[in-house]
């Protein structure tokens, strides 16, 4: 078990949805003033930025990297670095754990983390040419019409032949996953959604329908991240980094041999050992998803099941709101929308939320433990960090 | 970035002989002459040894289906009228993996582990020849 040596202390988001009138700078400046704020900080005792990358505007994407938050919010002179950290989807994992690092380093004391993209307000055919260059191959995939949707139905109708989970099991996720967003106000997918009316939409490519594709939206989270011997001197609940784990598997999906499970089991091992908590102990999981068979696989990597298939657990209900697990409580991609980068960043800050008890209407009883997931890319890696109200 | 047009590949260096046996309806793979490893997709050096002297080796052209989805709606631009198709993961039986399309008699209703053999494609409008596969005994 590894001694605790930073915290989150603050977090902020904006509502997740289509927002063609709101900048992605008015974004990440709402995120960042409202995290820096819920920590009780000033600008000035933040040392170190790392915002994400953004993929909708090359323009924002470059005032990112040269310091343009840093001299919005009054921190010139006293910001010590700002860089960029960028792993796609799992940049929500990694830039916690550089920020971890530089901490425990001795190197930072409180750094922001920031995301905000605009890739709602894209073209439809702009978003999935956009996403179709994520992790493919120019040369070797893309030839053959290769894209996001597809990615995640060559995974999924792996992880059916390999398990036999079953077409009304991967609806069960998106299902429960609806069932939070109908209580985040952040969320973009409000409205009841139910399983007969997700296997009744339309096919895109199979086994994948409509209401298994993840929407883009704009979105914007920050938080910030602190010593663990300051924690509590800022904040009234911390929330604790624990453990993290983690594999790179592959850049293109067509070289991966094992896309039923990825990473997932050899990441949870090494997060759960540093952690010194294991999947029993584990109340809350917040599963990076974006297609419906991604939870489930990393569900059953993390063993977070009790010996039940992923899918069968989803369906009886044991992720949704009243469920043994709760999963994903923002709704996750599927429901609170998909940011590019920022939807793993709205899984993360999710579970900050929920150990910090500011979850509201879908606030989590007597939480103490919490499991984040993240991959990028086309699932070219699997992440697994544990956090805690407890540091060891 | 022009709307409409169907990506094609841009060969590298090290990659061009690939794409070159494809215009003669061959398909190569990678070989490493230090550790045999054989390769797919063509790399500038050995993903095991680094080793730099590889060489092109015929492949059998057979193998089976690893995974697939077939391609219903909302595809990336240049292949609305390719709708709907078939793409895979193909292990080919010398152990190594690539994606392409699943074409001919039955490849709507093909499956994970279906046997396949390579045929060749060429892009409309353009000399680039892709492999793609065709359900074993498909007739052709």
């Amino acid at each position: 078990m590894k001694k605790t040596t930073a915290a989150v202390v603050g977090i902020g988001e904006v509502p997740t949805g289509k927002y063609p009138d709101r900048s992605e700078l008015d974004a990440a400046l709402t995120a960042c003033r409202a995290a820096i704020l819920d920590a009780g900080l000033g600008p000035r005792d933040i040392d170190v930025i790392l915002p994400t990358g953004a993929l909708a505007s090359r323009h924002f994407n470059v005032d990112l990297v040269f310091s343009r938050l840093c001299e919005e919010l009054g921190m010139n002179r006293s910001l010590k670095m700002n860089c960029q950290v960028m792993a796609g989807g799992a940049t929500s994992s990694s830039i916690l754990a550089v920020a971890e690092g530089l901490i425990a380093a001795g190197m930072a004391r409180r750094v922001l983390c920031v995301h905000s993209d605009a890739v709602g307000s894209l073209p439809k055919q702009a978003g999935i040419d956009l996403f179709a260059t994520t992790g493919v191959s120019e040369e070797w995939e893309a030839p053959y019409g290769h894209n996001m949707n597809a990615v995640g139905a060559l995974a999924t109708q792996r992880y059916m032949h390999e398990t036999g989970t079953t077409e009304e099991e991967l609806a069960a996720v998106c299902v429960a996953l609806r069932k939070w967003a109908m209580l985040n106000p952040h969320a973009m997918f409000r409205t009841p959604l139910t399983v007969e009316e997700v296997m009744a939409s339309k096919m895109v490519a199979t086994p994948l329908r409509a209401k298994e594709c993840n929407m883009l939206a704009d979105g914007a989270a920050a938080f910030v991240v602190a010593a663990a011997g300051d924690a509590r001197a800022i904040s009234e609940s911390p929330v604790f980094l624990r453990g993290h784990g983690s594999l790179v598997t592959h850049y293109t999906l067509s070289q991966e041999r094992d896309l039923a499970r990825l990473g997932f089991p050899e990441a949870a091992r090494a997060a759960y050992a540093e952690a010194g908590i294991g999947p029993d102990a584990i109340q809350l999981a917040q599963i990076y998803d974006a297609y419906p068979v991604w939870p489930l696989m990393s569900l059953d990597g993390l063993g977070l099941c009790r010996g039940t298939p992923a899918g069968a657990f989803v369906a009886a209900g044991e992720t949704a709101p009243g469920g043994s697990l709760p999963m994903t409580t923002n709704g996750g991609m599927l429901s609170q929308g998909h940011t590019g980068v920022g939807g793993g960043i709205a899984v993360l800050v999710e579970a900050f939320r929920q150990l910090m008890g500011k979850a509201g209407a879908r606030q989590v009883a007597g939480l103490v433990n919490a499991v984040e997931t993240a991959s990028g890319g086309t699932w070219m890696d699997s992440h697994v960090t544990i956090l805690s109200r407890e540091a060891a | 970035m022009t709307a409409q047009t169907r990506p094609l590949p841009q060969p590298s260096a090290w990659s061009a002989p690939f794409w070159q046996a494809a215009r003669d309806r061959r398909l190569v793979i990678q070989r490493c002459t230090s550790c045999d490893e054989k390769i797919m997709y063509p790399r500038r050096f050995c993903p095991v040894c680094l080793g730099e002297a590889l060489e092109f080796v015929p492949a059998k052209g057979t193998g089976e289906i690893y995974t697939l989805t077939t391609q219903m709606a909302g595809p990336p631009s240049g292949f609305e009228a390719m709708l709907p198709y078939v793409l895979a993961v193909i292990r080919l039986d010398e152990g190594v993996q690539m994606m392409s399309n699943i074409v001919g008699d039955g490849a709507l209703g093909a499956r994970i582990g279906d046997r396949v053999t390579v045929d060749f494609a060429t892009v409309e409008g353009s000399d680039t020849v892709l492999p793609v596969f065709r359900l074993a005994g498909d007739g052709q």
